[in-house]
């Protein structure tokens, strides 16, 4: 080691008890950083796949204004043999076309108003959690059976079982009057009272037959191995599609923008509260520095009168607060991770969370995730702020006159 | 009547791995308004003497008395309210705060003894012009020289009208004609308020002063001279 | 109380012996505290909008309804009482806002397209001290008594059916015997309100026509109480709770939105974490100076106890010496905070994540709401556990031995 390094190492420890104050003020803040960050990023990546996986999926082709409007008649034409040919070119099953319709649906008893889609019974489940969700009975078994799976509450409100029969009442395409009677094979239950109350799926073309939607649906749902491949995808789609229609291929932060929003708003305030920490921080350093400067005014001023220059004083300052940085970060990026793992590990639950995971489709208990970017990102900015915080009192030296940091006390 | 008594003082302290005897089987008695000089080179053990008088060090063995008061087996809340009460000291450095001016050094002992404002500020006003400090009253220590703080210090330690008043090497860091004017204002404070003193000090111009030189080497008295007769 | 006098006098001057640490300790405290007030006045404002907007469009602090709706809203799940009966119990009782209302599932057809809406059959003259119309804003009129044969829709729902202001549309439910009961209405008002899932969600109608077209003779689905505030509503509760039977339950309104009532006690939580948060962060750098300040004395500290001053006292001077530079770091910050959060008074836009914050279910203007409570729970907290950490230093300082202390070098 040489000899500054050796120098500024003991400076450190002149004052063991500031200098670990100091450091664990880092130290806390890079172990809140690191597990804040872990739990967000992965918090994310959480409600983007799960509000994803119900119904949206990555990618979805629409006629234009659909999404906005989702009205009867903005079709894709064709589209059981559109599906087919994304299929073909992206060489994937993870593509399924399906209609929507809003119906009257009765049993016996009771009559509730809910959406229907009609789906590609072997495709639908690639692209859609839903189907996997069935607990009570079985899917739907064929695209053109008579039947229908609803949800939990829906089946509970109508008070039906499965093996049940149900009326559904709703107007065409063309807003005629459309009817049918199906079989209710299925119940699922997903957890999120909305769709279990209100929502219904049936077989493609039992859907199309009731609507008057002749051979045309809605939507293709599209879903990627990633996010990073949408946009890829969304071109090659993009080349089947009929070069007469006007169809879109929209990516999910169209088709949800409020999920990307809803991410944003939480990274925002978020990031306030790590900015806020890491000023916190650079105060604590700023603090500890100046006070070790000045009160070594007088040692400073010997060095300077036999000859040192303050520049090389100021840099002997900055390599103790460059010490102890790396300390905290050091020890920050340790602890952090540790405290990442073991909740990766055995998972986090706060009071009142069950109700807030519900809105955004996330599981009751969470599972932070460590990535280096969680890992390093808050640590580097709290040992940049620390760099910045030494500046001042290193230049503080350069001002220094050694005959006046002599004479002082 | 006598101010102090020790019988058969000891003390040992550690220092590496030696064990120094800072006081070896000390006794002496000091008469009320006396003034007395501990004498010894440094490490003779007169500081431990004098800490021991002021209850700020407990000996090992033997008694003290202060007042006819047995002090060394007080508690240390009991000997922290002796020394506001009965004793007055002043060290050989750092013996103001450096917070407070000097009238407020002066008035810090009432203070915390709990005497009223208006009867401290006629005191302090009065002491302080009696050691020579009339006009100085707002500075706080680090606009005094080094002879002004001691005199404050010394207006400090009789304020609250002590029967006794210890002093360590009062004169220490003072230059000649400073540390005799301090020792003059002693003398005067000893016939005035009849208040006993005793003062350690290794300087001889100081030990002229005393009426009574007490010498110690390696924690014994060597020495006792009365002065007066001399 | 002498004694007090002389110790914050000298905790005031040692204060200010150092006045560099000392400002840079306060501007830390200043931010800190600022940090705390500001992001808890922004997330109360949140809150706030979020429960205001739901109590607004259907408000009542505390409702009752047959103890079967909330599981079940059918037409079957009526209150017991009739509307006379309710008047004479509450009328006379001294409740002023108070209504009771239909509300079923239904289904609105226009000429193109139909949705499940939820209908709502009110009187707009009981209504008008509580009904959230008198801030939206309508299009056309709202209604103007009980027996009103028009309907009010939301705008976006307006657009969905492909209807507008003066058209016609068909409503279609259930009625207690499970026979469709419908009717044509014509729009005569559409309401606009924060977000396009509320418009799309409700449909007004008057209560008397609402009960004539279910047949319910009149009785109803839902009684809604108004108290002053939303956070205080156990008077109102108690009071209502006093005057009926258990065939109906009463409930709060955070009894009946989860969600908001969950958001509610979780954001009060996060407010006292982040508040706790913050102070740790800075705790270090009190710590620190006052292990600084506590070693730069540690002559005078012998000095006081060689002249008789308690131990007890030199701990006292420590903490009150913290205290103040708390209090005064209080100070700034609640000032900072005011100083900051006055000029956003008139709301923060922050619609360029509006629909992200729809989906947390607030709206995209943010209004800081600055709470004495929240104020006074800062700095309570800055203070206790301020003392706490000063706990430390101060006794340390006040164990000295005189002896040692004076002559330490």
């Amino acid at each position: 080691m040489s000899i500054v390094l050796r120098l500024a190492w003991r400076n450190l420890w002149r004052q063991p008890r500031r200098t670990w104050l100091t450091t664990g003020a880092m130290v806390f803040s890079n172990l809140l950083l690191v597990f804040m960050m872990s739990l967000q990023f992965g918090m994310y990546g959480l409600m983007i796949d799960n509000t994803l996986q119900v119904f949206t999926g990555h990618l979805q082709v629409q006629a234009p204004g659909y999404k906005d409007d989702q009205k009867m008649r903005q079709t894709v034409a064709d589209v059981l043999p559109l599906a087919d040919a994304i299929r073909a070119e992206l060489g994937s099953d993870r593509v399924a076309a399906r209609g929507w319709a809003f119906a009257l649906a009765s049993s016996e008893e009771r009559s509730f108003g809910i959406g229907i889609y009609g789906v590609e019974t072997v495709f639908e489940p690639q692209v859609s959690n839903i189907p996997g969700l069935v607990s009570d009975g079985r899917y739907l078994a064929s695209n053109d059976a008579a039947e229908i799976v609803i949800g939990k509450v829906l089946a509970r409100n109508l008070r039906v079982a499965v093996g049940d029969e149900l009326t559904l009442l709703g107007s065409g395409v063309d807003g005629s009057f459309a009817a049918a009677v199906v079989n209710v094979v299925g119940i699922f239950d997903s957890g999120v009272k909305d769709i279990d109350r209100n929502i219904a799926e049936m077989p493609i073309a039992t859907f199309q037959e009731t609507f008057f939607l002749d051979g045309a649906g809605h939507q293709i749902a599209i879903v990627a191995d990633n996010l990073d491949a949408v946009p890829e995808i969304q071109s090659r789609v993009r080349s089947v599609l009929p070069s007469d229609g006007d169809l879109l291929v929209l990516d999910w932060n169209e088709l949800q923008p409020g999920l990307k929003q809803a991410i944003q708003a939480d990274m925002g305030s978020n990031f306030f509260m790590y900015f806020v920490l890491v000023v916190l921080v650079a105060f604590s350093v700023l603090n500890t520095q100046l006070m070790s400067v000045l009160e070594r005014t007088r040692e400073f001023g010997i060095v300077m009168a036999l000859g040192l220059k303050p520049g090389r004083l100021g840099r002997l300052v900055i390599l103790e607060t460059a010490m102890m940085g790396l300390m905290g970060t050091g020890l920050g990026i340790v602890a952090g991770g540790l405290l990442t793992l073991w909740f990766t590990g055995n998972g986090l639950s706060l009071p009142g969370m069950d109700e807030m995971a519900a809105q955004f489709n996330l599981p009751a208990r969470m599972y932070p995730e460590v990535s280096a970017l969680s890992l390093l990102a808050g640590p580097l900015v709290v040992f940049l702020f620390t760099m910045l915080a030494a500046v001042y009192p290193a230049l503080r030296l350069r001002w220094q006159n050694p005959v006046e940091a002599m004479r002082a006390a | 009547m006598t101010a102090v008594r020790c019988v058969d003082l000891c003390k040992t302290y550690c220092q590496g791995d030696q064990d120094i005897k800072a006081l070896d089987h000390v006794s002496i008695e000091i008469a009320e308004s006396g003034f007395v000089c501990l004498s010894a080179p440094s490490g003779g053990g007169k500081t431990t003497l004098l800490n021991a008088i002021g209850g700020l060090d407990i000996p090992d063995s033997g008694e003290v008395y202060v007042a006819g008061q047995r002090i060394d087996n007080l508690s240390k809340g009991a000997l922290a309210e002796l020394r506001l009460r009965q004793i007055g000291f002043v060290f050989q450095a750092y013996n103001l705060i450096p917070v407070l001016t000097a009238r407020e050094n002066v008035e810090f002992v009432m203070q915390v003894q709990g005497v009223a404002a208006a009867d401290r500020h006629e005191k302090s006003t009065a002491i302080l012009k009696e050691v020579g400090l009339e006009g100085l009253e707002d500075r706080r220590p680090a606009e005094m020289s080094g002879g002004q703080q001691q005199r404050v210090a010394v207006a400090r330690a009789i304020a609250s009208k002590p029967s006794l008043v210890l002093a360590d090497e009062p004169t220490a860091n003072l230059d000649s004609k400073t540390s005799d004017e301090l020792m003059e204002l002693f003398t005067h404070l000893n016939e005035h308020h009849k208040t006993t003193f005793v003062i350690a000090t290794h300087d001889r111009r100081v030990m002229k002063y005393a009426r009574r030189l007490i010498r110690m080497l390696d924690g014994r008295i060597v020495d006792d001279i009365d002065q007066r007769a001399a | 109380m002498h004694l007090f006098g002389v110790l914050f006098q000298l905790a005031w001057r040692n204060l200010w012996r150092n006045h560099r640490r000392t400002i840079i300790m306060l501007g830390a405290i200043g931010v800190g505290v600022w940090a705390m007030i500001f992001m808890t006045a922004l997330t109360r404002g949140m809150v706030d909008q979020m429960v205001t907007d739901s109590i607004g469009i259907l408000p009542g602090h505390v409702q009752i309804h047959n103890p079967d709706y909330l599981d079940d809203p059918s037409i079957s799940n009526r209150i017991s009482y009739t509307d006379t009966e309710l008047r004479q119990k509450f009328e006379s009782a001294g409740f002023e806002s108070w209504a009771s209302r239909v509300r079923v599932p239904a289904i609105v057809t226009s000429e193109r397209d139909s949705r499940g809406v939820t209908l709502l059959g009110v009187d707009p003259v009981a209504e008008k001290d509580i009904s959230f119309f008198d801030y939206a804003e309508v299009e056309g009129r709202f209604l103007s008594d009980s027996g009103d044969k028009g309907i009010v829709i939301g705008g976006k729902l307006a657009d969905k059916l492909e209807t507008g202001l003066g058209k016609r549309i068909v409503i279609m439910s259930q009625d207690p015997d499970n026979d469709i009961a419908d009717r044509g209405f014509r729009i005569v008002g559409l309401y606009s309100a924060n977000t396009s899932a509320v418009e799309e969600a409700y449909a007004y109608i008057g209560k008397s026509t609402a009960q004539a077209m279910l047949g319910i003779g009149d009785t109803s689905t839902e009684v809604v109480f108004l108290g002053t505030e939303y956070r205080n509503v156990e008077p109102v509760y108690e009071a209502v709770a006093e005057r009926v039977d258990e065939r109906v339950s009463v409930q709060r309104w955070y009894e009946i939105d989860t969600y908001l009532g969950t958001m509610l006690g979780v954001m009060d939580g996060f407010v006292l974490v982040w508040v706790i948060v913050i102070f740790l962060a800075l705790s270090f750098g009190l710590v620190n100076t006052l292990v600084m300040a506590v070693f730069e004395r540690v002559r005078e500290i012998g000095l006081m106890l060689a002249l008789g001053m308690k131990p007890g006292s030199i701990l006292g001077q420590i903490i009150i010496e913290s205290m103040l530079l708390l209090t005064l770091g209080l100070a700034t910050g609640n000032l900072l905070a005011w100083a900051t959060i006055m000029p956003l008074r008139d709301g923060i836009d922050i619609s360029i994540v509006g629909e992200g914050m729809e989906m947390w279910g607030a709206s995209s203007m943010l209004y800081p709401k600055l709470y004495l409570g929240d104020m006074v729970l800062a700095s309570v907290v800055v203070l206790l556990l301020g003392f706490l950490a000063s706990l430390s230093p101060a006794w340390r300082a006040s164990r000295y031995e005189p002896v040692e202390a004076i002559t330490k070098a």
